[in-house]
């Protein structure tokens, strides 16, 4: 049953096709790893699948309903969104910028409610990260603010969360905390995520780790493959769709054996 | 908090009514309030009554709208437009208003009436100009509105000094460049009235939405996934902000600094929240005009217009701001 599904999509913004006729369907609960090079249009795909961009053909349902006919708060309780970058405009308090979350449940000239606010201080609890909650979120680290946009998507009470590579600016150790928290996250509350990613071990981290988890190579306008991780991240693969000489390598870490992909050369 | 702000200017206003060039003790002031409200019997002077009722109060009043109004666009502004350097004068509604003031002016011999009209009329125009110009297919992008707004102020501006090369030098180019520098003096309370009603829609309309303003400052695609109709919600915070940076300026010229330096003063009492800041904001700046506009009246035997009062504190005091925070207050 696929909470999301696109349906022959193609979006231009003017002449040339960013992508054209993709075809895909998300399943609820499962992490869905979007996988591609730099201006393959992953970035673009989630805008549409938010409804912020309007596809120029086809159409992506989303939670059972064609997302161009939703409101933008009706969107917003189906699916949160977390940005690439975020550009900060105020140093407003991490607790300020996790109720904003709460934006499609409250009216145009009503502040949110104090349920609104318990709901925004438990996504900061939730997320590990209640110690930030009065910091000025100008001050934290890459790592500790995409923690608290991961706050404010918990604080939608979404069934889905949409991420645009969420770890394309953290370090070594930052990024393998964020993965951790997605993955207690979707243990716990069978949260469905879409991630856009530079990284494919990121699929496997998914599965080696024991959760439902689905992946898509996109390149040239369109999705090459997909599959499960472990069918779609091959050798072959690799090089047919981004023309990459890699190796597969697997080694066993507590009684499970898991994979990664090593890239060797570009041919 | 809610009680501080607002005894906080009823109190600047109520001080005013002692100060000015017609001495009054504590005891005649509060007699004639007293009696015109019906509370008090008692034998009022004329005088007294003319001082503190029809001059003194309405000016401190209308200052006070004035000033919140300028104050709480700016700070709007600020938010929409996420950079904390912008004015309500943005999209060009001063210089709309200014025009409008000086054309009014020309054609109708200066009758306050018309001139209220007429700048408010033209303060409106720029905005929607500003406003179309900046909007493309179904989106209106933060640098094409700055963009539009840079554009029709200035052709506004270029309107005004055609209108100024025009006008009769004895009599007309005076009250222009008067108008231009901003003043309280012509207050009575028929005008407080009819400037007050935009004002307070503005004014009441930004306080209610003031929690959207801080979704709108993190940008049209966040803003937009997190569930906010961004248009709509931008479209009426400049339509608030325009109504009531229009209403002050067309009773009361153009007054400048107040929508810059009174939000940045509310960014260091109490943050750049807007859900404090508007409210803090709004109380700063009726206080601190109706204390500007008292100084204005009271400095020299002639009146200073306010518009010189406001830049020269205003200026000097935004840079002490902004080295003292060393801009780390956004």
């Amino acid at each position: 049953m696929g909470i999301i599904k696109v349906r022959n999509a193609t979006f231009s913004y003017g002449r040339e096709n960013v992508f054209e006729n993709i075809d895909l369907e998300i399943n609820a609960g499962e992490v869905f790893c979007l996988f591609g090079p730099n201006g393959c249009g992953k970035s673009t795909l989630i805008l549409c699948m938010l409804g912020v961009l309007p596809l120029s053909n086809g159409q992506i349902s989303l939670g059972g309903r064609n997302v161009r006919g939703m409101k933008p708060s009706e969107v917003a309780k189906v699916a949160a969104y977390i940005p690439q970058s975020h550009e900060k405009p105020f140093p407003y308090k991490a607790i300020d910028i996790v109720l904003m979350g709460r934006t499609a449940h409250t009216a145009t000239f009503s502040p949110p409610s104090p349920a609104d606010r318990k709901i925004a201080d438990e996504a900061l609890e939730k997320v590990g990260i209640a110690e930030f909650r009065d910091r000025p979120y100008t001050q934290l680290s890459g790592g500790e603010t995409q923690l608290v946009l991961v706050a404010r998507a918990l604080a939608q009470q979404t069934p889905i969360l949409i991420m645009d590579e969420p770890t394309a600016h953290l370090d070594f150790r930052n990024e393998l905390n964020f993965l951790e928290t997605i993955v207690k996250l979707v243990k716990q509350s069978g949260l469905t995520i879409i991630m856009a990613t530079h990284f494919p071990n990121h699929a496997f981290y998914f599965e080696g780790i024991g959760v439902n988890s689905s992946l898509a190579l996109m390149n040239n306008r369109n999705i090459a493959v997909k599959g499960n991780p472990f069918e779609v991240l091959t050798e072959e693969n690799m090089e047919n769709v981004f023309n990459i000489k890699s190796k597969i390598i697997s080694y066993t870490w507590k009684d499970e054996t898991l994979r990664q992909i090593v890239p060797l050369e570009t041919s | 908090m809610i009680a501080l702000l607002v005894a906080g200017p009823v109190l600047i206003i109520l001080v005013s009514l002692f100060i000015g060039r017609y001495p009054l003790s504590v005891s005649e002031v509060f007699t004639t309030l007293g009696f015109r409200m019906g509370l008090v019997q008692a034998d009022i002077p004329a005088t007294h009554l003319n001082v503190v009722w029809d001059v003194r109060l309405p000016r401190a009043i209308l200052g006070a709208m004035v000033g919140a109004s300028l104050a709480v666009s700016g700070a709007s502004f600020q938010g929409m437009f996420r950079n904390p350097l912008v004015s309500a004068n943005i999209l060009g509604v001063t210089s709309g208003a200014g025009f409008g003031a000086a054309l009014a002016i020309i054609m109708f011999d200066g009758q306050t009436f018309f001139i209220y009209l007429f700048a408010f009329a033209f303060g409106l125009l720029a905005v929607i100009l500003s406003y179309l110009i900046g909007t493309t297919y179904k989106a209106t992008p933060t640098v094409m509105l700055v963009l539009g707004g840079v554009v029709v102020s200035s052709i506004f501006s270029a309107l005004i000094s055609l209108l100024k090369y025009i006008a009769d030098p004895f009599d007309q180019l005076p009250s222009i460049v008067f108008w231009l520098m901003g003043s309280l003096a012509s207050a009575r309370f028929t005008d407080i009235v009819i400037a007050a009603i935009p004002m307070l829609i503005g004014v009441i309309g930004l306080l209610l939405m003031r929690w959207r303003l801080n979704v709108l400052s993190l940008g049209d695609i966040e803003a937009r996934a997190l569930g906010l109709n961004v248009l709509i919600a931008k479209s009426l915070a400049i339509f608030f902000a325009t109504l009531a940076t229009a209403g002050a300026v067309c009773v009361s010229g153009v007054i400048g600094w107040v929508g810059l330096v009174i939000p940045h003063i509310g960014r260091m009492l109490v943050g750049n929240n807007n859900e404090a800041l508007i409210p803090v904001t709004i109380s700063l700046g009726a206080g601190y005009l109706v204390i500007v506009d008292n100084i204005a009246r009271t400095l020299t035997g002639s009146e200073i217009p306010l518009g010189i009062l406001t830049s020269l504190i205003g200026g000097p005091f935004f840079i002490y701001l902004i080295r003292r925070t060393k801009a780390r207050g956004w």
